[in-house]
């Protein structure tokens, strides 16, 4: 395993992922996406709106699940905007773990607007 | 300023008192009133020569006195040194006085950030025979800010109960700034709380436990 | 202090902060002093990518185009996702005034605005309110009891905010940043609702403070490394969000039209002048974290958008300084404001400028700078300071119960002069 997909497993599991290896989970009510790339210094998984990647399925229901290539594992944002040049998406999401809000006596609340659980499956 | 002096002197150096001395300015210059501020800092380059280094009891004094001042007045800078980075960098031993003590030491906000006086205060404490106790937050402002202390006192007074309060295992609180000496005594006095001392003052006299 | 401690721990992480720092500054001062230009880019690079521009030099006119735009759209519903410069307008009520409802869709906010209040803390607006009270106010929309547990209170906040971006007409945000070069703004959230709102509904309308604009993406990835973790102490927040333009064809979301209104506001008072450095401000929170003032007073001291340390400087620049002249005493000059600020803004040297300036254009008042004036002829003259001196010790118990004494005397004692002035001794 390359450090870079190492690194980007710690993360992704300290920002609040399931990181699955190979195998997409079956978790009924799921819906999935297909990640253009991940972040390994975060443990993002970055997803670009497009005709089969509306911007609201990552946001929608109460669990997530990206499908993400290794190979597609960029160090960091500045990898990323460099790889992403002007041939930006229409929205282009750096998803970083759950949907959290520490506004209720600042405690930390899951799954308020976005899905409640992020999965995260690292494809060869 | 006797126990000030005392110190210099134990550190081996000739002590002078120029009487013309009066006030730096700070009150007036941290206020806004440059005009005023101005006036009074003249005083200092009256009343002081540049043959011999300035040393001051008072972070804060220190910091106008080396910092601002020769800006608002339009002079060369003048060689001030806050007293416990004057008696560090001579190498000074204070005489063992506060063996058997815990101190807790209080990092007033011109010293810590201004001057990045943090670690001789302490050494001296320590060589003097203390052991110190952290504060929780040795960092956090005690309240005093000059004038702010009269314009937002209930703040200004729950800021020093904070400091205070973090307070524990310790025979007295140590400053190097007068300006946090009054505040955090006088808060201490009015509704309880540990002693308050300026360093110059524990490490001449001895803290007893 | 949970706030505290997560931002100090996540500065940690980064490999040299004080170069990351100085390369923010850089960045936002590079924009800042060459604005012009980049508000041109940014300007060119949003239409191209089929957006509009509106450039908005007052409040009025930016929620003059806001009702207009959600007017034209047949709007009745306006879903609202966290913005201070939307506080700072206070489009809400020029919403109100046109008939047309505004939802806060940001958890805080919405408890907030159920509540009728107003956020007292830039990144945590509900920090006061307890789990009992937000309970009690969801109840009251559900129409049915709702208990204080965090997990039914999250529930019921999706369910009543679900119902909101479905329904919404327009969507309406802020931007942390806008990108010159690629005509793109970024939203940084934790919550998803920022998502939400531009996506589903049909319009889109970003207000974007005039000065938040870096020059290219890879500005924006150095700020990005700073802002979450002083904020909030997070690498990144759970979403970090870029938009280039509306929806594209063939995407079955996303909004039809997307509105960028440029505010000014006030913002150019500060430009070319002592204050510029404060137009760098990335509003993260991170001097209110640090500040001991703020700490104590809460938000709600401050004024009714902006807090902490950024507040006490840029309020009376944008408002001027006869409207908020408490605001620049309202600190004690600690200096763990500008210690703490990614993008070293001297903030701490900055209030002391405008207490400058507060004596200087008389804003100050006249018995206070009479009270100087007198103060600095007296200790100007050795003689009469060390009479003053002399006699202070037999004027302390008259001076407790004086002016700047009996408000010293309120919580503490004043010093104990010494017997012999240092001075007297042999």
């Amino acid at each position: 395993m390359s450090s870079l997909v190492e690194r980007f497993l710690v993360n992704a599991e300290a920002a609040g992922f399931v990181v699955h290896r190979g195998e997409a989970p079956e978790i009924e009510g799921a819906e999935r996406s297909t990640a253009s790339y991940g972040l390994a210094d975060t443990g993002s998984v970055v997803l670009a709106a497009g005709p089969d990647e509306p911007r609201a399925r990552h946001l929608l229901p109460d669990v997530h699940v990206s499908l993400l290539s290794e190979e597609r594992i960029l160090p960091g944002l500045a990898e990323l905007f460099a790889a992403v040049g002007f041939d930006l998406p229409s929205a282009l999401a750096i998803v970083t773990g759950p949907s959290r809000s520490a506004d209720i006596e600042q405690r930390l609340v899951v799954g308020v607007h976005g899905p409640r659980e992020v999965h995260v499956v690292l494809l060869p | 300023m006797a126990d000030a002096e005392l110190l210099l002197e134990e550190a081996g150096y000739e002590v002078g008192f120029p009487p013309e001395q009066v006030c730096c300015g700070q009150p007036a210059f941290n206020a806004g009133h440059r005009r005023a501020a101005r006036r009074v800092a003249r005083t200092f380059t009256r009343a002081f020569s540049r043959d011999w280094p300035i040393v001051c009891p008072s972070g804060s004094c220190s910091t106008m006195a080396a910092h601002y001042l020769p800006e608002l007045l339009g002079v060369e800078p003048f060689e001030v040194w806050e007293l416990s980075a004057f008696l560090a960098q001579a190498g000074a031993t204070p005489s063992v006085r506060n063996d058997g003590c815990t101190l807790a030491y209080h990092d007033s906000c011109h010293m810590l950030r201004e001057l990045g006086i943090a670690d001789e205060p302490r050494g001296l404490l320590e060589r003097s025979g203390a052991q110190l106790a952290p504060l929780p937050r040795p960092d956090l402002c005690c309240g005093f800010g000059g004038t702010f202390s009269i314009r937002q006192p209930e703040i200004s007074v729950a800021m020093a109960d904070d400091k205070l309060n973090g307070v524990s295992n310790a025979d007295a609180l140590v400053t190097a700034d007068p300006g946090c000496l009054m505040h955090l005594r006088g808060r201490a006095a009015r509704h309880g709380g540990p002693r308050v001392l300026h360093v110059a003052t524990a490490l001449a006299r001895g803290v007893r436990p | 202090m949970r706030m505290l401690e997560g931002r100090t721990n996540a500065w940690a992480g980064l490999e040299d902060v004080e170069a990351l720092r100085e390369r923010a500054r850089k960045i936002r001062q590079r924009t800042i002093s060459d604005l012009d230009r980049y508000l041109a880019e940014f300007t060119a690079a949003v239409e191209a990518r089929g957006a509009k521009v509106r450039f908005a030099r007052t409040a009025e006119e930016a929620n003059a185009y806001i009702v207009d735009t959600c007017r034209r759209a047949g709007a009745e519903l306006v879903a609202k996702s966290k913005s201070m410069a939307s506080e700072e307008i206070r489009v809400n009520e020029a919403l109100q005034a046109a008939g047309i409802r505004a939802v806060e869709c940001d958890l805080g906010e919405y408890i907030l605005q159920l509540a009728n209040e107003h956020p007292i803390h830039i990144i945590l607006p509900a920090i006061e309110k307890t789990a009992a009270d937000v309970a009690e106010l969801f109840s009251v929309v559900e129409g049915e009891p709702v208990s204080p547990q965090l997990e039914e209170l999250a529930a019921a906040a999706r369910r009543q905010l679900r119902k909101v971006f479905f329904s919404a007409d327009v969507g309406l945000t802020g931007a942390n940043f806008g990108v010159a070069q690629t005509g793109s703004i970024c939203l940084v959230t934790n919550e998803g609702n920022g998502g939400l709102v531009t996506s589903l509904p049909k319009v889109h309308i970003a207000l974007l403070g005039m000065e938040r604009l870096v020059p290219t993406l890879d500005d924006l990835a150095v700020l990005l490394q700073l802002l979450p973790r002083s904020a909030t102490g997070q690498k990144l927040t759970s979403y970090t969000r870029i938009i280039s333009g509306p929806r594209r064809e063939g995407e079955s979301d996303g909004p039809e039209e997307l509105h960028i209104v440029i505010l000014d506001n006030g913002r150019s008072n500060l430009r070319g002048g002592r204050y510029e450095e404060m137009l760098s401000c990335i509003r993260c929170g991170a001097c209110l974290n640090v500040c001991p003032v703020y700490r104590k007073a809460g938000g709600g001291a401050y004024g009714p958008v902006y807090s902490g340390p950024m507040a006490a400087v840029l309020v009376p620049l944008l408002v001027g300084l006869e409207r908020a002249p408490a605001l620049p005493h309202a600190s004690s000059l600690c200096g763990a404001c500008t210690a703490a600020c990614p993008v070293k803004i001297p903030l701490h040297e900055l209030l002391l400028e405008l207490r400058k300036d507060l004596v200087e254009e008389r804003v100050a008042s006249a018995r206070e700078r009479l009270g100087f004036t007198l103060w600095s002829l007296a200790w100007s003259r050795p003689f009469l300071y060390r009479l003053s001196t002399s006699l202070a010790r037999l004027a302390a118990p008259l001076a407790g119960r004086l002016g700047p004494g009996l408000v010293w005397t309120r919580g503490r004692d004043l010093p104990a002069f010494a017997r012999r002035r240092f001075r007297d001794l042999p």
